[in-house]
């Protein structure tokens, strides 16, 4: 028999790739169910009051429909999840703008949305708290110090400060969330829908239904993206649908527009970071100082995790013996910030590297030179005080993306006419009102910026140990081999690169492994498919559960596993291996103190922008970005590189013109045409680079790779924009508002 | 004329498909419901993701935004007929082949706004043989969002397919083909392409929309007056802002007057120093004709920044008329060209000026028993025209500021000066005070410096979600500007 050629390091086409281009592909709106009723719910519209009474019109006729409330809760009436202090259902007090308060199912969805129409909530409205840093209640708050940062910012050259303040972003995947809830002839119910964590959604369906998770079968149909929208909004909505199906007796589908998407679903929590740094003339750092204020909203979500790997992240990838980093997560009456690709990593890390690069720009040096200086190297110490064994490649993604950039060169060749003196020697003409009008310099002005950031791979701390993950690998009686693990597809690949991994474990062709289809009553829990962990933590447990298997096979066979394994089926049947999480040797944690090994290892990146800015309406063109990545092996080039491509440009409007807007606790643009995303004709080029430093505890040397590349593009784009105008932007999104404000400004203190 | 509930016919995929259904119902929704096709997808309902984009025609457009009743007797072609004779469509398999798929729930739109464009250029039927360039490719493809790529992969397969350089793939088991229509050319209820965990699983009827508006179709101008005069319709041409409208339940109609069999509404023509445009031309049509690149071809600049492809092919611009938003980016070009507005009823008809067209916001000069006939442009020779879109991204984007600036040159000076903006004000406006300024001033720095500051004290804008006041008025100080110095060359 040939050699079976490895799959890992090929960019093998990807499973569910045909099914998606013919429209075969099914995700959880086209399941045809017939009989299925139509679920909508009753929303709160003030930030904050006393619910006295839900009121129905008497003229509508409301035999015709099912109506629940939080009376109607079979179980608990929590959406279980790290807390549990959010409601399934307002009971009492409404907490935030579109918080469920009731449901109403109809056999058809016109009927529906007319008794929600005909519904009032009768209230007494209480004072809101809008402003996370006029907050009292704290949702979490960490602190993180190494050495002793006051005498040492007293002991600097230069100590620089700066507040940068980034606000929502919304997930903005394009299938709105969508759920289809079927009662079980024994008494449970099955859940098909448009998620990311199936064991969330079986758990807190357990919680609010009261039912014993045996009847809970939960199944992920082909999710049209979910970037952290999907982790753990869907628990609430499965238990709404849920709740309607068991009280009909009919399958209940509840799939939303796009409107209450944008106002009812988490976002990216907004943040306030302020920095105090301590530099020497020569370029040394001596001390970083920084507070870390996030937005929670009216319940806890994740806001706790987010803002932890927020605050771990916050300082940058550099090396600083006097640290202190303070961090907290205040509630608020908006709706609840959430999952969203990095995961409080880009807020910090925006903050960290506008910071550097207002350092480098004070002392004169380069900004890649002055990280190349701080950058982390292995055997330095983090402010957790973890020691970085291996694997830390800063210094070589910083040199690939500034190489490949042509970063030095591009900086050269305009800092003759960079900055404020592109204005210099023009009149500003001022309108009677005030505002200034004309500039007089040339219309476009171009920029490059640059940044360096890390991602720990994985769950943060001791999370990890805590899921214990279990992951499995069988020979099914008809001979297939399947992978087991609840890991969703949501467009990353996991489908194709756990089946690559499989196979090279088994030594068979890639072909040859199926990947079970997520349904809780067949997979394993193997934890959320979340925080960049699946191929790294997941990939590891079946390449591991596959090589268990091949050896006990190869015993009883005495030949080659891809030569015999279904000679073995057909003498002893089925098989299965599990794998269960034991931990990485020498990690380890102190969730008390926040000190310690905070994740396995890190994945590193660099990314360098290049704008054009239109100085008469401060527009940003983003021409390119070239980011370089570390994520360990790359187990598959294609899906690798789309993961870098795909969170660049998600980076690019979040830089530039993602923007939510906000008035009394409400979101106003909730509409596609009014909370912009990028088209093709706004996306940069894009170059994803790899170097590949392994990680040698896992058998494929793969590290996270999905939400790094979202973390630090939005801080080279701003300062590109600042090398092309001279105007420092603290605030994101940058909008051409934002960018000709602060134009004028130059232009007037230019002039 | 169709009554609500006479079957529709049309050709889906080459096959012919018949619903009785009401005619303002979404061609989306009989697609996905009526006919079990679910390869199209919904991402908003409002024209702005693309997911939902099908060929009509062999055009791409929204089928979120198309009534059904304006498919009867045309071609559809969905994401499940691309595939033909056992092979998967070149754009298909040059889609696998870069890896433009992630999560896939933008792929079918994608794939049809690739394939619009990949028939066009091979028909040479789209303005001087497109390249198949990454730019023509990324413009083709602007009306259709995705999250997940960044673009380059699906950009990439398009060049690929249009390059003839993709290899043959099978298609995969045929699972998207509609059920055979019946010999009486009703659709029998499509079979599920999906067996759910309920046994004997059959077409869905509670997803069946009750509430849909049903739809007229007059073939002549006559019967469109008889019917508007009953009363209770809304007409409808592009149906790019009235299904919006719909969608969003700001104007819930009960019922459409389908405008788009008019001949009458069509055509562009030249009337001595006129250019006559139909009020039901499209902003593609404005794109590509000769007639308007020669007599006024700003007309065709203004109508390739509106929208996308998918907007450009169905929006007219008697639509963007009887809007009356103070963002339609075509108000502000008609006020500058001194367009005349042609109005028809029963009564006769009527010419209204541009100028006198918009009283107040959102409102109009018509009268309720009123259409819009046709637009007239006087042909001035000689007239320089300058637009200028500011908008809140590169394509598919509502104005931020709008403006339009026509003026003769004469020996140096400026003269018959007009400048229009829209966004800036309840109406598209005329800036009177800054158009004085310039008027027979010679465009220097000075005259530029303060035309511009007039401007930003002279419109009356207002904070709204896209910007606030003060950034308006300092933009549109800051284009005239612009325009006045590359108009001069200082
Ligand atoms: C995604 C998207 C992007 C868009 N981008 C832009 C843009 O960039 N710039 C812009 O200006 N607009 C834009 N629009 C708005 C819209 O496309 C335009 O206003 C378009 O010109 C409307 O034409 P229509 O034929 O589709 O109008 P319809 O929707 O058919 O009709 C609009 C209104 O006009 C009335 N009407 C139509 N024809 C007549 C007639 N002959 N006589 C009397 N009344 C009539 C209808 O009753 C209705 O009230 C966009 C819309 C969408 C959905
Ligand atoms: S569904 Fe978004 S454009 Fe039609
Ligand atoms: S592939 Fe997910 S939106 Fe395009």
């Amino acid at each position: 028999m040939r050699p079976v050629p490895l799959a890992v390091g090929r960019s093998v086409p990807r499973r569910d790739a045909a099914a998606k281009v013919t429209g075969a592909a099914l995700y959880t709106d086209d399941l045809v169910v017939p009989g299925a009723w139509h679920g909508v719910t009753v929303r709160s519209a003030e930030p904050r009051a006393r619910l006295i009474a839900i009121e129905r019109d008497p003229a509508f006729d409301w035999s015709q429909v099912v109506f629940l409330t939080a009376a109607d809760i079979p179980g608990e009436n929590v959406v279980a999840l790290l807390t549990d202090d959010q409601p399934v259902l307002v009971a009492d007090e409404i907490r935030h703008v579109s918080e469920p308060v009731a449901l109403i199912a109809a056999p058809d969805i016109e009927t529906a949305r007319a008794a929600r129409d005909a519904t009032r909530l009768r209230t007494e409205p209480l004072p809101p708290v809008l402003d996370p840093l006029a907050s009292e209640r704290t949702i979490a708050r960490y602190e993180i110090v190494r050495g002793d940062v006051d005498t040492a910012l007293a002991a600097a050259d230069l100590v620089i400060e700066g507040t940068y303040r980034v606000g929502h972003q919304e997930q903005l995947y394009i299938e709105p969330q969508a759920m289809i809830a079927v009662p079980r002839p024994e008494g449970g119910v099955t859940i098909h829908g448009s998620l990311q964590c199936p064991y969330y959604v079986h758990t807190a369906l357990g919680r609010a239904l009261g039912l014993d998770p045996a009847r809970i079968v939960v199944i992920q149909e082909e999710t049209g993206g979910g970037f952290g929208g999907k982790e753990e909004f869907p628990s609430g909505l499965a238990i709404h649908a849920s709740m309607l199906a068991l009280r009909i007796g009919r399958p209940v589908r509840m799939v939303y527009d796009r409107h209450e998407d944008i106002v009812a679903t988490t976002k990216r929590h907004p943040a306030v970071v302020t920095h105090r740094t301590g530099v020497m003339r020569d370029g040394r750092l001596v001390a970083q100082d920084i507070d870390v204020v996030m937005d929670a909203g009216a319940y806890t979500t994740l806001s706790p995790v987010v803002l932890s790997r927020g605050a771990l992240h916050a300082g940058g990838p550099y090396l600083c013996a006097d640290v202190r980093i303070r961090a907290r997560a205040m509630a608020t009456n908006m709706p609840p910030n959430g999952a969203f690709r990095g995961f409080g990593a880009p807020q910090t890390e925006f903050a960290a590297e506008m910071q550097v690069n207002r350092i480098a720009e004070a002392l004169g040096i380069s900004p890649a030179a002055l990280r190349r200086r701080w950058a982390y190297r292995a055997g330095d110490a983090t402010p957790t005080g973890q020691v970085l064994k291996s694997s830390v490649a800063a210094v070589e993604v910083l040199d690939r993306a500034v190489e490949a950039s042509g970063f030095e060169q591009a900086r050269a060749a305009r800092s003759d006419h960079r900055g404020v003196a592109t204005f210099a020697g023009h009149e500003g003409a001022v309108a009677p009102d005030g505002v200034a009008v004309v500039g007089g310099g040339p219309r476009f002005a171009r920029g490059i910026g640059l940044a360096l950031g890390w991602h720990g791979a994985g769950f943060t701390g001791s999370g990890e140990a805590y899921l214990a993950s279990i992951a499995g690998v069988d020979l099914t009686a008809a001979g297939s081999i399947r992978v087991l693990t609840d890991s969703t597809e949501i467009g990353q690949g996991s489908r194709t690169v756990l089946a690559q991994l499989a196979a090279d474990a088994l030594g068979v062709p890639v072909d040859d492994v199926e990947v079970a289809p997520i349904d809780t009553s067949v997979v394993p829990n193997s934890g959320p498919t979340v925080a960049s962990r699946t191929t790294m933590i997941v990939g590891a447990l079946v390449m591991r559960a596959a090589e268990r298997l091949r050896a006990e096979v190869e015993a009883r066979t005495g030949r080659p596993f891809a030569d015999s394994y279904a000679a073995d089926v057909r003498a002893h049947g089925p098989a299965r291996v599990d794998e269960r999480f034991a931990g990485f040797p020498g990690i380890e944690w102190d969730a008390e103190r926040y000190r310690g090994d905070a994740y396995p290892c890190f994945s590193w990146a660099s990314a360098v922008a290049e704008v054009d800015v239109d100085l008469d309406t401060g527009e940003v063109a983003v021409r390119s970005v070239v980011q370089a990545v570390d994520a360990g092996r790359i187990v598959n080039p294609v899906l690798a590189a789309g993961q870098v491509e795909g969170g660049t440009l998600q980076a690019v409007g979040y830089a530039t013109i993602e923007e939510m807007k906000v008035a009394d606790g409400r979101f106003l643009n909730d509409r596609l045409a009014t909370y912009v995303i990028p088209t093709a004709l706004d996306a940069p080029r894009i170059d994803a680079l790899f170097v590949e430093a392994p990680f040698l505890d896992v058998p494929h040397g793969a590290k996270g790779l999905g939400e790094l590349p979202m973390d630090i593009p939005a801080a080279a784009v701003v300062t590109a924009i600042h090398d092309a105008t001279g105007a420092w932007i603290h605030d994101l999104p940058a909008t051409p508002e934002r960018v000709l404000a602060a134009i004028l400004a130059a232009e007037e203190a230019g002039a | 004329m169709t009554t609500g509930m006479e079957p529709i016919r049309f050709t889906v995929n080459g096959r012919p498909a018949a619903v009785a259904v009401p005619g303002g119902r979404r061609l989306l929704d009989v697609l996905r419901i009526d006919l079990g096709l679910t390869g199209s997808k919904e991402g908003c309902g409002e024209g702005e993701c693309g997911a939902c984009s099908v060929l009509l025609d062999g055009v791409v457009v929204n089928s979120c935004l198309v009534p059904v009743c304006q498919a009867a007797g045309h071609e559809v072609r969905t994401v499940e007929g691309l595939a033909a004779d056992g092979r998967l469509h070149p754009l298909q398999a040059a889609l696998l082949e870069t890896g433009g798929v992630q999560c896939g729930i933008c792929t079918p739109g994608m794939l049809m706004a690739g394939v619009a464009f990949l028939d066009a250029g091979a028909a040479g039927s789209t303005p001087a043989n497109v390249t198949p360039m990454d730019a023509a490719i990324r413009e083709a493809i602007s009306g259709n969002l995705c999250r997940c790529t960044g673009y380059a992969r699906i950009v990439e397969a398009i060049r690929l397919a249009a390059e003839g350089r993709v290899g043959a793939i099978a298609a995969p088991g045929s699972n998207g083909a509609m059920a055979a229509a019946p010999a009486d050319g009703m659709s029998a209820p499509v079979a599920p392409l999906h067996a759910t965990d309920v046994p004997g699983a059959e077409r869905d009827p509670g997803r069946a929309i009750s509430g849909d508006p049903g739809a007229d179709s007059p073939r002549t101008l006559a019967e469109a007056y008889a019917l508007l005069a009953e009363g209770g319709r809304r007409p409808l041409a592009g149906g790019t802002d009235a299904l919006v409208q719909q969608a969003a339940g700001v104007a819930r109609a009960s019922r459409f007057l389908d405008l788009s069999a008019l001949a009458e509404l069509r055509g562009i023509r030249l009337d001595g120093d006129a250019l006559i445009l139909g009020a039901s031309t499209t902003y593609a049509e404005l794109r590509r004709s000769p007639l308007v690149a020669e007599h006024a071809a700003v007309l065709a600049e203004l109508a390739a920044v509106v929208g996308a492809a998918q907007i450009q092919v169905r929006g007219t611009l008697g639509g963007n008329i009887a809007t009356a938003s103070p963002a339609g980016d075509s108000l502000p070009v008609l006020l500058a060209l001194d367009a005349e507005i042609v109005a028809g009823s029963p009564r006769g008809e009527r010419t209204i000026p541009a100028a006198a067209f918009f009283p107040a916001y959102r409102r109009t000069a018509l009268a309720a028993d009123e259409l819009v006939l046709r637009i007239r442009v006087p042909v001035v020779p000689h007239r320089t025209v300058a637009f200028r879109k500011v908008g809140t991204r590169r394509a598919q984007a509502i104005s931020v500021v709008v403006i339009a600036v026509a003026w003769h040159w004469d020996d140096g000076h400026w003269r018959d000066v007009r400048i229009a903006l829209g966004s800036v004000a309840p109406t598209p406006i005329r800036a009177r005070a800054t158009e004085a300024i310039l008027e027979g001033s010679a465009p220097t720095a000075e005259a530029a410096a303060l035309a511009a500051t007039t401007l930003a004290a002279e419109i009356a804008p207002i904070d709204d979600v896209r910007a606030t006041a003060e950034h308006r008025r300092a933009v549109a100080g800051r284009i005239l500007h612009r325009i006045i110095r590359d108009a001069a060359g200082w």
